[in-house]
C-alpha cells in the first residue's frame, strides 16, 4: 500500500478552511497547517493510480493553489 | 504491510512533507521516523522533464523503494510534482526488457549480446562499405545522458564520419535553439529559475506550465502569494489549468502569435515605450527572407540572407501589424493588445516571458522565438535578475546533452558546427583523430533522416532512448519506411517494447536512469550529476557501454579508451567549452553538488550571463555584453520576421485546428508510465478535446466516438467536452501518449525551415460521428 507525503499551498488565509475539505476526501489524512497557508497531509491509497487520482483531484479542490509530493514509499509493490 | 510499519511510514511521510514546507514536525515524537535506517538514500535528477527538480532516491535490498524530494536541490526545495509519482514504476514494469533480441522472420527470439552486437556490427560494415559512411545513421535523444550523447557523436562523426546523428530534440527544442543563435549568437539562457521568484509579471506564450513545468509553476504560483502584485498572463490557443490559474487568460487563433508579437512592438514603438539607450547600446537589426516555404519536400533546403536594417526600416516593416489588423488575424481585441504591449513595457514591473512548445513545433518556430526576444529587447527588459525571456526545455537533458554536446547533424559540442573549418580542427584534436575525419557538411535533420530511410539512401538506423515510430509527425509513412527491407536494418535500444522496438529489427535491452551513472542538463544551464544506485534488470546495459561496443566491433575503440568511462569522458567533453562562455566544472563538483549554472568558472556558477557582476566573462564598466556575437560587436539581433500562415490551414473539407501535446498523467509516448497498469488506468487512453458549440453543431454528445481526418491518417477517439483542458471553437487538441491510438499520424510533416522542427500544433481535419 503505498503512502505519499504532500504539501499543499492555499490562497491566503484559506488554508484552514481547505485542510477541513481536504480532511473529508477518502484517502488523505491531515497532518497539520503550517505558516505560509500550506496543509501537510499524508495519501494512502491500494495503488500509485489512487494515490495519483487523489493527488489530482485536491487541484479541484476550492483554494487549492498547487500541490506537490514531498516523500513517497511504494516498498510493498510488486 | 504491518499496522505499526505503516504507522511508521506515514510519520516519515509527514515529516518529510512538513520539512519541505519549511515547518518543524508538529509532533515531536515522530521526528526521528523521517530517518528510516532501512533505506540508503542517493541523490539524482528527475527522471522526466527539463526542470530537473532534484530527487533522493531510497534503496532498499537492491531495489527502489521510496523517493522524495530533495530539500537540497535548489530547483524544488524537497518538492516533486505528480510525475515523483512515475518515478515509483518507471523501472519495475512487468514487461521491462532484459534481452537483445533479434528478428527471425515474424518472430524476435533472445540472444546473446555477443550474437546481437556482432549482427548490428556487420550491418554497419555492410551498409558503409557498399553505400558510403552516410548510409548508417543515430538517432538519440534529449533523455539521453550527457556520456551517452557525447560517445554517439564521436563515434559517428569522429569515427564512422558522417554526420548522420540527430534527436528527438529536433522534434522539441531546435526552434528555441535558431532562436537562441540568430538573436544572441549562443544558445541556452541567460537567465535562470531565479527569475521565477523575483519578478512580477510572467506572460506565458503556448505553454501549460501548471502540467508540463509544475514545479516552475508552482514558484511562480508562490511568488504571487507573497506579493499580491504579480501577475500571470496565459497567452494560449486552448484553456488548460495554466489559465485557470493565471490572472488573465488570452486566447487567440492558431499561428497568430507571430502577429501578435509583432503589434505588441508596434505599440511599443508607436507609443514611444521603447528603451531608446538599451537599443542603441545592445541591439542591431536585422532582416532575412520571406515566404520560406515549409520543409514538405524530401531534400528541402532553406538558407536564409540577413540583412542588416535601420531602426526606422523596421518600424516601416512593423506598420501593418496595428492593433486593429491583429485583432482581425489574431481574434484578440486591439485593446487588450495595446493593454499588453503597455504591461510589458511597464518600467516599474519586472517583466518574464516563458514559452515551450507552443512557440517551438511551429513552422515559422525560429521566428517567432526571435519575436519574443524583440519585445524584451526593445524595452530592456533582459539580462536582470527577476526580468528575462525564458525558453522552457521539454525533456532532462535536451540542454545538457543534445544542445551542449551537440547531437545534430550539423553539430560539434560548446555551440560549435560542422560547416566551421575551426571548429572541426578543434573537435579533431580533441578527438585525436585524423585532420579532415569530421565531414563539413550537415545531412539530415530528423524529419529528413527518416525519409531517407524510407527512400533508401539510409540503410541503419540506430534508435536510443526515444519512440520515433509513434512520436514522428505524418507518421504512417516512417513507420511503412522503416519496414521496407530491401538492406534497411533497424536497431532500437529502450526499456520496454514501444511502437518503435515493434518495428526494430534488433532490439537492445537498456539501463535506466538510477541504474547507470550519468548527467543531465536542465533548462536553467543546472548540470546535475548522479551515480548508480541500482542494478538494471536481466543482461540489461548501458547504452553508453553499447556505443562503445559497436565502436570496438568497428575498429574504433581507439576512441573510447577510457578506464572509467564517465568520469573521463566527462574531462575530455568539457575541454570544448573552456574559455567559450560554457565552461564546466570538473566532474566531482558535480557529485558533490545539486548541480551547477554554467558557465562555472573558478568553482563558482552563473545565474545570469552576460550581465556584469554576474558572468565572469563581462568585465567590470561593461554592464551588458552579448559577448558571443562578435560579428555585431557584442549586440544581440532585432530581427524583422512577418506573420505567415501555417503549412495547413482549415477549409471546407477540413475545418478543424488539431492540436497535439502532452497530458499530466503521461509523460510523452507514455513508455515508461504506460507500463504502469495502475497509472494507465488513471488517464487510458486519448481523448478528443472539443468545444461542446462545435459538437452540439455536429449532433455529438460527451464521450461519443467521433472518427478525426487528416490528408494524412484518420482515427477514432471518444470526444471529451469536459476535461481539464478546454478546446476552443474550431480547435481540437489529442495527446500524443497512448499506443493504441497514434495521433501522429494526422499531423503534416512540415517544419521550420530554420531549425528543421516539425509543427505538431497546426494542421487541418475534419470530425464525423463515427
Amino acid at each position: 500500500m503505498p503512502i505519499s507525503g504532500i504539501v499543499v499551498t492555499c490562497g491566503t488565509g484559506d488554508a484552514d478552511a481547505v485542510a477541513s475539505r481536504i480532511g473529508t476526501m477518502d484517502g488523505i489524512e491531515v497532518q497539520g497547517v503550517v505558516p505560509g497557508d500550506r496543509i501537510v497531509a499524508v495519501i494512502e491509497s491500494d495503488s500509485v493510480d489512487g494515490e495519483v487520482a487523489l493527488f489530482s483531484r485536491l487541484h479541484e479542490v476550492d483554494g487549492v493553489q498547487t500541490v506537490r509530493l514531498a516523500y513517497h514509499n511504494f516498498e510493498d509493490m510488486e | 504491510m504491518g499496522l505499526s510499519r505503516r504507522d511508521f511510514l506515514k510519520a516519515s511521510a509527514a515529516a518529510a512533507a512538513f520539512a519541505a514546507a519549511g515547518a518543524a514536525v508538529l509532533k515531536p515524537g515522530n521526528a526521528d521516523a523521517a530517518d528510516d535506517k532501512g533505506i540508503k538514500w542517493g541523490k539524482a535528477p528527475c527522471r522526466f522533464c527539463g526542470t530537473g527538480c532534484g530527487v533522493l532516491v531510497g534503496v532498499k535490498n537492491g531495489r527502489i523503494v521510496a523517493t522524495k524530494g530533495d530539500p537540497a536541490a535548489p530547483v524544488n526545495k524537497g518538492l516533486n510534482c505528480i510525475k515523483g509519482y512515475f518515478l515509483s514504476k518507471v523501472l519495475y514494469g512487468k514487461d521491462r526488457l532484459t534481452k537483445p533480441l533479434i528478428r527471425k522472420g515474424d518472430k524476435m527470439v533472445e540472444a546473446s549480446w555477443d550474437e546481437a552486437m556482432g549482427l548490428i556490427a556487420s550491418k554497419f560494415k555492410e551498409a558503409i562499405d557498399k553505400h558510403g559512411p552516410d548510409s548508417v545513421a543515430m538517432y538519440g535523444s534529449g533523455q539521453w545522458t550527457v556520456f551517452e550523447g557525447y560517445a554517439a557523436s564521436k563515434l559517428f562523426k569522429g569515427g564512422i564520419g558522417t554526420n548522420n546523428i540527430e534527436v528527438n530534440a529536433r522534434l522539441c527544442m531546435a526552434s528555441a535553439v535558431t532562436g537562441f543563435m540568430t538573436t544572441f549568437a549562443s544558445d541556452e539562457p541567460m537567465g535562470c529559475y531565479d527569475d521565477l521568484d523575483l519578478g512580477d509579471t510572467f506572460f506565458l506564450w503556448g505553454a501549460n506550465m501548471a502540467e508540463c513545468h509544475p514545479v516552475l509553476f508552482s514558484r511562480m504560483i508562490d511568488n504571487r502569494l507573497k506579493n499580491p502584485n504579480v501577475r500571470i498572463i496565459d497567452f494560449a490557443t486552448r484553456h488548460t489549468r495554466t489559465s485557470q490559474m493565471a490572472d488573465r487568460y488570452v486566447k487567440f487563433n492558431p499561428q497568430t502569435d507571430l502577429a501578435l508579437l509583432n503589434a505588441i512592438a508596434y505599440v511599443i514603438i508607436r507609443d514611444r515605450l521603447y528603451d531608446e539607450a538599451f537599443i542603441k547600446e545592445h541591439v542591431v537589426f536585422k532582416k532575412g527572407k520571406e515566404n520560406i516555404g515549409y520543409g514538405l519536400e524530401d531534400k528541402f533546403k532553406f538558407a536564409d540572407e540577413p540583412k542588416l536594417i535601420t531602426f526606422d526600416e523596421y518600424t516601416n516593416f512593423l506598420k501593418p501589424y496595428t492593433p486593429e489588423y491583429v485583432e482581425k488575424l489574431s481574434g484578440v481585441p486591439a485593446q487588450t493588445i495595446v493593454e499588453m504591449a503597455h504591461l510589458y513595457a511597464d518600467r516599474k514591473r519586472k517583466v518574464n516571458s516563458l514559452w515551450t512548445m507552443g512557440f517551438n513545433q511551429h513552422s515559422r518556430g525560429t521566428w517567432v522565438n526571435n519575436l519574443v526576444y524583440n519585445v524584451h529587447l526593445l524595452t530592456g527588459k533582459i539580462c536582470r535578475p527577476g526580468e528575462n525571456p525564458l525558453s522552457l526545455t521539454g525533456q532532462p537533458s535536451a540542454c545538457g546533452t543534445t544542445r551542449e554536446v551537440g547531437t545534430f547533424t550539423h553539430r560539434l559540442p560548446a555551440d560549435m558546427v560542422v560547416m566551421n573549418p575551426e571548429h572541426r580542427a578543434k573537435a579533431e584534436k580533441i578527438w585525436g583523430i585524423p585532420a579532415g575525419k569530421i565531414p563539413a557538411k550537415p545531412t539530415y535533420n530528423a524529419t529528413e533522416m527518416f525519409r531517407a530511410l524510407d527512400r533508401g539512401d539510409i540503410k541503419v538506423v540506430w534508435v536510443q532512448v526515444t519512440n520515433p515510430f509513434q512520436s514522428l509527425p505524418n507518421l504512417n509513412r516512417y513507420r511503412t519506411g522503416a519496414r521496407k527491407g530491401d538492406g534497411r536494418f533497424v536497431i532500437v535500444s529502450d526499456i520496454y517494447p514501444t511502437r518503435s522496438t515493434e518495428l526494430a529489427d534488433v532490439i537492445l535491452p537498456s539501463a535506466s536512469w538510477v541504474e547507470k551513472e550519468g548527467v543531465f542538463g536542465n533548462a536553467e544551464r543546472r548540470t546535475h550529476q548522479w551515480f548508480k544506485q541500482v542494478d538494471p534488470p536481466g543482461e540489461a546495459k548501458n547504452d553508453l557501454w553499447q556505443i562503445m561496443e559497436l565502436a570496438r566491433r568497428l575498429g574504433h575503440g581507439n576512441l573510447f579508451p577510457y578506464k572509467y568511462p564517465e568520469k573521463e569522458i566527462w574531462e575530455e567533453y568539457r575541454k570544448f567549452g573552456d574559455g567559450q562562455g560554457k565552461d564546466l566544472a570538473p566532474y566531482e563538483a558535480y557529485a558533490k553538488t545539486r548541480g551547477l549554472r554554467w558557465p562555472v568558472v573558478n568553482g563558482k556558477e552563473t545565474l545570469w550571463r552576460y550581465v556584469e557582476g554576474h558572468d565572469p566573462y563581462v568585465k567590470q564598466g561593461e554592464g551588458i555584453k552579448f559577448y558571443k556575437n562578435k560579428p555585431d560587436h557584442f549586440k544581440a539581433v532585432v530581427w524583422a520576421r512577418p506573420f505567415e500562415p501555417a503549412a495547413e490551414v482549415p477549409d471546407k473539407q477540413y475545418p478543424f485546428w488539431l492540436c497535439t501535446g502532452r497530458v499530466l498523467e503521461h509523460w510523452h509516448t507514455g513508455t515508461m508510465t504506460g507500463r504502469v497498469p495502475e497509472l494507465k488506468r488513471a488517464y487510458s487512453s486519448a481523448v478528443c478535446e472539443m468545444h461542446p458549440d462545435d459538437a452540439k453543431r455536429l449532433g455529438i454528445k460527451n464521450l461519443q466516438k467521433v472518427r478525426i481526418s487528416s490528408r494524412r491518417g484518420t482515427i477514432v477517439l471518444p470526444v471529451d467536452l469536459n476535461g481539464r483542458g478546454k478546446a476552443e471553437k474550431g480547435n481540437i487538441f489529442v495527446a500524443f501518449f497512448d499506443e493504441g491510438k497514434l495521433i501522429n499520424e494526422l499531423c503534416i510533416d512540415a517544419y521550420c525551415p530554420i531549425s528543421g522542427e516539425p509543427d505538431f500544433k497546426k494542421c487541418a481535419v475534419r470530425i464525423e460521428k463515427a
